[in-house]
């Protein structure tokens, strides 16, 4: 019974992906035998995920700019899941895309797809977290070293020039570890700033108020708290205002309507580092159209960061 | 034998508190012990419905998600139908996931470990689906007061702990309900032979879980001020790590409510502790391993010892 069971499971699912093969052929108007010039270029996309604003505005960024460039894009998410998204990199190769771009679900782990792309000769781009591995074109992302860097200004100007400063992290992410890098290079220019050592809010909330919690717990004279995003702000923030301390200073990191709502609000939470996430989809497909011309890109493309306080957020 | 583990977890908290005194000056204040209550808090309250669980012999993986779950869908209800309907959501939504994996469990004879892994993934997709993968915020003032708020000088979380504790003590210790938790994980055939409802005795435990997964989801939400749907993440480690280092035995039948709350508080000062004295995130996550390792290994080898 189980086996007869499994047999008609299995055809099935045979039927059912021939089928699904027949329709991406057919679907595809680039048909190989199409010469290159003429027809529609096609850009496997593959997202870190789609569950999050960034990663929404990003993906509009692409689509208005592949609209613009004649581009169809065939647009994946990983849902940060490695093995997926190198599945949906083989899956590029053997559908002869004419570039790839990759939001990388982990950086050394998609090394071995990328290779494999430019084996079949594919050009390939990251956008926003970088390849540890194989031949990339032009990696777009923010500055996260600058937004650090702003961040500390903004922090240093509001407090004066002088106390102590903490920080929120999150010390497995590349990005993030350049945020922290660029804030701290900034801070030891204020000898009168004091930067004690970075906890780990896991770039989630929750962990983030347990980390906020011990961070003003063992520092009370603490004048200002730089998180590395936007859940680790709203997190230290619950922590503050669970505790009263008026004063403290939070600035966080990408600018989410949440976050923005309480910037505006008066809280604890004076400023945000905010990234551009559509501007990073657009230069990625200028990118990709450069270099389908036959131009030169630049292997890193810096998307600029902005602040965004009280006054900007009006 | 249980006072002996009892005491050895709690020389080991004794222990860590001296050396953390000398390497964090803040370590040793009311304010601390107050701060170290409040980190456990969610945890605590979890580890007490996974306590009963692991008692029978099972185990439940899908208590980070189903938290997050309820949260989000806590923040979402109390956005429509205002705080206390939201906080009843939260509780609902926990106790019909503890009813879906104690049934599967007790009358479909599937793994706990399956069926929860299985809960675990399918509930942190409902969370993000439900929150179109953002934090739900926002929300009421009064959402969040209940996370803020405390009793001379006490958060309300951590008294919602210490009641939870209590409550699961007296279950235990003071309910045939309790005895036949024991029965069930000693010896399942031997329980049903003596005329004990194994099936049910399993599912209600699952549904009581739920209940403090509920409870444990309000707490956290609270706190958080919205319904984050990454909320949670791998809790359920950290809660088997409270059981299993108070003492309670993974493979059912021994253990109890108390040595969990000693065996929270255990990572919970650890964890404070090594934030407070500055030691890098990345030692952390070693220094937590290896303690965790160490309280396990003397337990076992006191069990061996007697």
């Amino acid at each position: 019974m189980h086996k007869l069971f499994s047999l008609i499971f299995l055809n099935v699912l045979i039927v059912f992906l021939t089928a699904c093969n027949q329709n991406v052929t057919h679907n595809s108007p680039a048909g190989n035998t199409a010469s290159n010039s003429t027809a529609k270029k096609r850009i496997g996309v593959t997202l870190l995920t789609r569950e999050d604003d960034f990663y929404r505005e990003l993906e509009t960024g692409l689509k208005e700019n592949a609209a613009k460039n004649n581009f169809e894009l065939l647009i994946q998410s990983g849902d940060k899941d490695l093995s997926k998204q190198q599945s949906q990199i083989d899956n590029f190769i053997v559908q002869k895309v004419d570039a790839i771009i990759v939001c990388p679900t982990d950086t050394k782990g998609i090394a071995p797809a990328i290779e494999r792309a430019n084996a079949a000769n594919i050009p390939v781009f990251t956008a926003d977290i970088a390849a540890g591995g194989g031949k990339i074109v032009s990696h777009v992302a923010s500055d996260n070293v600058a937004g650090g860097r702003l961040a500390a200004e903004y922090i240093a100007k509001a407090i004066g020039g002088s106390g102590k400063v903490g920080i929120i992290g999150q010390p497995e992410v590349q990005s993030v570890i350049d945020r922290e890098t660029g804030f701290k290079e900034t801070m030891a220019k204020y000898p009168q700033i004091t930067v004690i050592p970075t906890l780990n809010g896991g770039g989630v909330r929750d962990r983030a108020l347990k980390a906020a919690d011990d961070l003003l717990q063992g520092n009370p004279d603490l004048k200002a708290i730089f998180c590395i995003n936007d859940e680790t702000a709203l997190g230290a923030l619950s922590s503050a205002e669970t505790r009263g301390m008026k004063d403290l200073i939070i600035v966080g990191y990408d600018a989410a309507p949440e976050a923005v709502e309480k910037i505006k609000k008066g809280t604890n939470l004076k400023a945000d580092v905010a990234q551009q996430p559509r501007d990073i989809g657009a230069k990625t497909i200028e990118a990709v159209a450069t270099h389908l011309r036959g131009g030169a890109v630049e292997p890193i493309v810096n998307v600029p960061v902005k602040i965004v306080d009280a006054e900007s957020a009006k | 034998m249980q006072k002996i583990s009892g005491y050895i977890i709690v020389l080991a908290i004794v222990l860590e508190s001296i050396v953390f005194a000398f390497y964090a000056p803040a370590f040793l204040s009311l304010d601390n012990l107050v701060n170290v209550a409040l980190s456990i808090a969610v945890i605590g309250i979890l580890a007490v419905g996974m306590t009963l669980v692991i008692l029978t012999g099972g185990i439940d993986l899908s208590i980070g998600s189903v938290a997050a779950l309820a949260g989000v869908i806590a923040a979402i209800t109390a956005l429509k139908f205002g705080v206390f309907a939201g906080f009843a959501a939260a509780f609902a939504v926990g106790i019909f996931s503890g009813a879906f994996n104690g049934a599967v469990v007790a009358y479909f004879k599937v793994p706990p470990f399956i069926v929860t892994l299985a809960l675990l993934t399918i509930a942190r997709g409902l969370a993000f689906i439900l929150s179109e993968g953002r934090s739900v915020g926002n929300l009421p003032e009064n959402f969040s007061s209940l996370g803020k708020s405390s009793i001379f000088g006490i958060p309300f979380s951590v008294l919602l702990m210490l009641a939870s504790f209590a409550a699961g003590w007296f279950v235990l210790q003071r309910t045939t309900f309790g005895r036949y938790i024991y029965a069930v994980g000693g010896n399942r055939e031997a329980a049903f032979l003596a005329g004990v409802k194994v099936k049910s005795v399993t599912l209600w435990v699952y549904i009581l879980n739920g209940f403090f997964v509920g409870l444990a989801a309000v707490v956290l939400a609270s706190r958080l001020g919205a319904g984050v749907p990454n909320s949670g993440l791998q809790y359920e480690l950290d809660v088997i790590a409270a059981v299993i280092v108070g003492g309670t035995s993974l493979t059912g039948g021994r253990g109890s409510v108390v040595s969990t709350l000693f065996g929270a508080i255990f990572i919970g000062v650890l964890n404070n502790g090594l934030n407070l004295a500055g030691v890098d995130p990345y030692t952390q996550k070693i220094v937590l391993g290896v303690v965790i390792l160490l309280a396990v290994l003397a337990d076992q080898y006191k069990k061996h010892a007697i």
